[in-house]
């Protein structure tokens, strides 16, 4: 007879028991008796018989039959190894209910990384898809909320300024010029909107909705026309592949699946950023090679070289220690294997074809944010 | 082997803190491999630890949930909230004021929602907590228990605060008249009278450490250019901020004293002498072990680096290129970071249930009594309630609690 204490599960009184084995033919019982009596009190068959997770020290057993609570508790270290010796069957249960457990765990966490491989190979194919479901005059608004807000965190409260506001100008025509022939033989719903900026910043970007800011400071530091417009087509090869969008459902979808790994779908936490940008950074690393190969198809047509794209970006990126260090998550990265591949799409060029820009116009271009520096001071 | 069922009982809590750290840090580990899916057993275990190591009148207390269902819950509460996900998305591609205006009105919601999740969260533990063979049970609706703290705490920030010794009275009340031991039901009987004088007392504590706060500002010339002035005034808020976080500190145990001891079973009623000066220590203990964690992995992660980029480290000093160099261009570097900052994350939970999670349950269960437990022996089971799976959303809204 073995001390223990029962509950019944129906009442919330305490019964002191004592606990004997029914041994039959085939399967035994667990007999329950009320202290210091014969009594049977409950009879709980050896097969039905559950363990419950409890603490060390002590061991406690339902049974499948009997109601929910119901439970019988041994609280002493010898007692409850001579019911584990006499019942061989609670550790083969335990066991079976650990391997239902590790089997759970093992089916989430394979349709978990299932997802996140899925997501990996396929959301940059997924978001090209999405973005041209999304209507053009959606994204020329988003495109104009984004400009205000690159406007003033580059610009300050002057934003940024036009080096030749007058679109008229033979520098803007040739550029605009130069933007439809790239965009001619694609089918971009888009009017590209080229702006030529004042700011000290070496950089050029595209945003959604067809706009492009080419920042002084690059322009003053090319030396060619192949230069010049190598970036500008690069530019516009995002704008023709929508990658500003692309990038903005990107970014969303990822933000969504880490919330989902740390169970925080409010997106709160810092985590959800830091992978997200690290995950995203690879989609933008696609997307500049994507706009590489755009500038060199547009240079089958006109006669320039991309690789002076990549010799821009190494000269303004040079000495710029700070550029290197934001390099790991930057999205502009000039990477070795990205300059050998413009090199080599620069070689396999056909011959007598026109320059994008006559002398004069690269010389307007190339001077436009050095000679009207006062016509821009106008309110 | 009978437990002492006599007029007065006190809680027992046995669970130690090392046996602890050891459970959790194997579910932490095994966090890694199942891409962060065994939160849902790491919940269960502690779960288990913490109830299966307190005794009430000599009858341990049990957690019958599992895993799986708090899996199942995490899942529907997604189905809500990719469709939410969606919303912010839409929002952040929107104008600055239709984005402000509708980030507001989704924080307002999500405010909604959270009071929400809170009380089904309770009603997940409740029905799962078993002490002598009968269940614990919440019922009411937790709607209407969101309106109302949703509605309390909207007057409560327009008083300045002044209005919740009485929302913390309602929601407490309405509370414990849903709460039920089988079918005996519990009982508060406390009103905002029990938390008006520690609570204005803190009140005008902490309305005192603003001005104080100020007026350093104001010496300092923070205030006129947060940015310029003497770099010397953030260190002079250090005394203010100690100053307001003990006031915090000593007026929750206060709090949890007068709130706890006024809940009642029937006839049975509870009562909690918390020590505001413990709590306190264990914030204490907390912040010391905190940073030990850091700089043991400090250490590693600098010998991880110089593993990683060896020839930054080599000759003298850092050159400091060349590790940016190393950063850039190796995956491994990437997955390092990675791992790295899911250590930084992993060390401070881990750290917080070891000394404040456990800390707090170990306070509160060893300063409990209970007086007229002889009157809970006649209490009948209810029906078993299912409708429940899991705190989904709780669990997505990332709400804490044990």
């Amino acid at each position: 007879m073995i001390p223990a204490r029962y509950h019944d599960g129906l009442s919330s009184r305490v019964h002191d028991v004592a606990l004997s084995y029914e041994r039959t033919e085939g399967d035994g019982a667990l007999l329950v008796h009320p202290a210091g009596s014969s009594d049977v009190l409950v009879r709980w068959p050896a097969q039905n018989l559950v363990q419950i997770a409890a603490r060390r020290g002590q061991l406690r057993l339902g049974a499948t039959d009997a109601p929910d609570g119901a439970r019988v508790i041994v609280e002493t270290e010898t007692d409850i190894a001579r019911i584990r010796a006499t019942l061989p069957l609670l550790r083969q249960r335990q066991r079976q209910e650990s391997a239902r457990q590790f089997r759970l765990a093992m089916i989430g966490t394979l349709s978990l990384a299932s997802i996140i491989l899925a997501y990996i190979l396929f959301v940059p194919l997924l978001a090209s898809r999405v973005v041209h479901l999304i209507p053009p005059g959606w994204e020329e608004g988003i495109g104009a909320t984004v400009a205000e807000q690159v406007e003033a965190s580059l610009g300050g409260a002057a934003g940024l300024p036009l080096c030749d506001p007058d679109p008229q100008s033979l520098a803007n025509r040739a550029i605009a010029r130069f933007a439809a022939e790239a965009l001619a033989e694609t089918t971009s719903p888009f009017t590209p909107d080229i702006r030529v900026v004042r700011s000290d910043i070496p950089n050029a970007f595209a945003i959604p909705g067809g706009r492009i800011y080419f920042h002084s400071a690059l322009l003053n530091a090319a030396r060619t026309q192949d230069e010049f417009a190598g970036v500008l087509a690069h530019e516009i090869g995002h704008i023709a592949y929508r990658h500003g969008m692309e990038q903005l459902v990107s970014t969303a979808g990822t933000g969504a699946l880490i919330g989902l790994i740390l169970g925080d779908m409010t997106g709160i936490s810092v985590a959800a950023g830091l992978g997200a940008t690290i995950i995203d950074a690879r989609f933008s690393r696609e997307a500049e090679r994507e706009a590489d190969r755009f500038a060199a198809l547009v240079s089958q047509r006109l006669d320039y070289q991309p690789a002076g794209l990549a010799a821009l970006i190494a000269r303004v990126s040079q000495d710029d220690a700070f550029g290197r260090a934001l390099a790991l998550l930057n999205t502009h990265p000039l990477t070795d294997d990205r300059r050998v591949a413009l090199e080599a799409l620069s070689r396999e060029r056909p011959t007598g074809l026109e320059p994008p820009f006559t002398p004069a116009e690269w010389e307007a271009i190339r001077t436009m944010c050095q000679a009207q520096a006062t016509k821009v001071k106008r309110p | 082997m009978a437990g002492e069922i006599s007029g007065t009982s006190a809680i027992r809590f046995w669970g130690r803190r090392s046996a602890f750290a050891l459970i959790l840090l194997r579910y932490y580990v095994l966090l890694v491999p199942t891409i962060g899916l065994y939160r849902f057993w790491l919940t269960t275990a502690r779960r288990r630890f913490y109830w299966g190591h307190t005794d009430i009148g000599g009858d341990t207390l049990e957690y019958t949930g599992g895993a799986g269902q708090l899996l199942v819950g995490f899942l529907m509460a997604l189905v809500v909230f990719v469709p939410v996900y969606g919303l912010f998305f839409y929002l952040s591609t929107q104008s600055a004021s239709v984005a402000i205006i509708g980030y507001g009105a989704a924080a307002v919601l999500l405010w909604f929602l959270f009071g929400y999740a809170r009380y089904r969260a309770r009603d997940f533990r409740l029905s799962r907590t078993l002490w002598r063979g009968i269940r614990f049970d919440q019922a009411g609706s937790a709607w209407v228990y969101a309106l109302r703290r949703f509605l309390w705490s909207i007057l409560t920030l327009v008083t300045l605060g002044l209005a919740y010794p009485f929302m913390a009275a309602d929601l407490w009340t309405y509370r414990y008249a849903n709460s039920w031991y089988g079918d005996r039901k519990f009982g508060f009987t406390g009103s905002w009278k029990h938390l008006a004088l520690p609570f204005y007392l803190a009140w005008a504590a902490m309305a005192a450490i603003v001005v104080w706060a100020i007026v350093i500002a104001e010496q300092t010339g923070l205030l006129e250019n947060p940015l310029e002035g003497d770099p010397a005034g953030y260190f002079n808020f250090l005394l203010p901020l100690l100053a307001g976080f003990t006031v915090v500190t000593f007026y929750r145990a206060a709090e949890i004293s007068r709130m706890f001891s006024a809940v009642r079973l029937g006839d049975a009623t509870l009562t909690l002498r918390f020590s505001g000066l413990r709590l306190f220590w264990q914030y204490v203990l907390f912040a010391i072990a905190l940073v030990a964690a850091y700089i043991v992995l400090a250490l590693g992660g600098f010998v991880v680096l110089t593993i990683l980029a060896s020839e930054a480290f080599a000759g003298y000093g850092v050159d400091f290129d060349l590790l940016l160099r190393a950063m850039q261009s190796s995956t491994i570097t990437l997955l390092a970071i990675i791992f790295g900052y899911l250590l930084l994350f992993g060390a401070f939970t881990y750290v917080h249930e070891l000394f404040l999670g456990y800390g707090f349950w170990h306070l509160l269960a060893n300063s409990a009594s209970i007086a007229g437990l002889d009157t809970l022996l006649d209490v009948r089971a209810r029906a078993e309630d299912k409708a429940l799976a899991g705190e989904g959303l709780a669990d997505a809204l990332n709400v804490g609690g044990y």
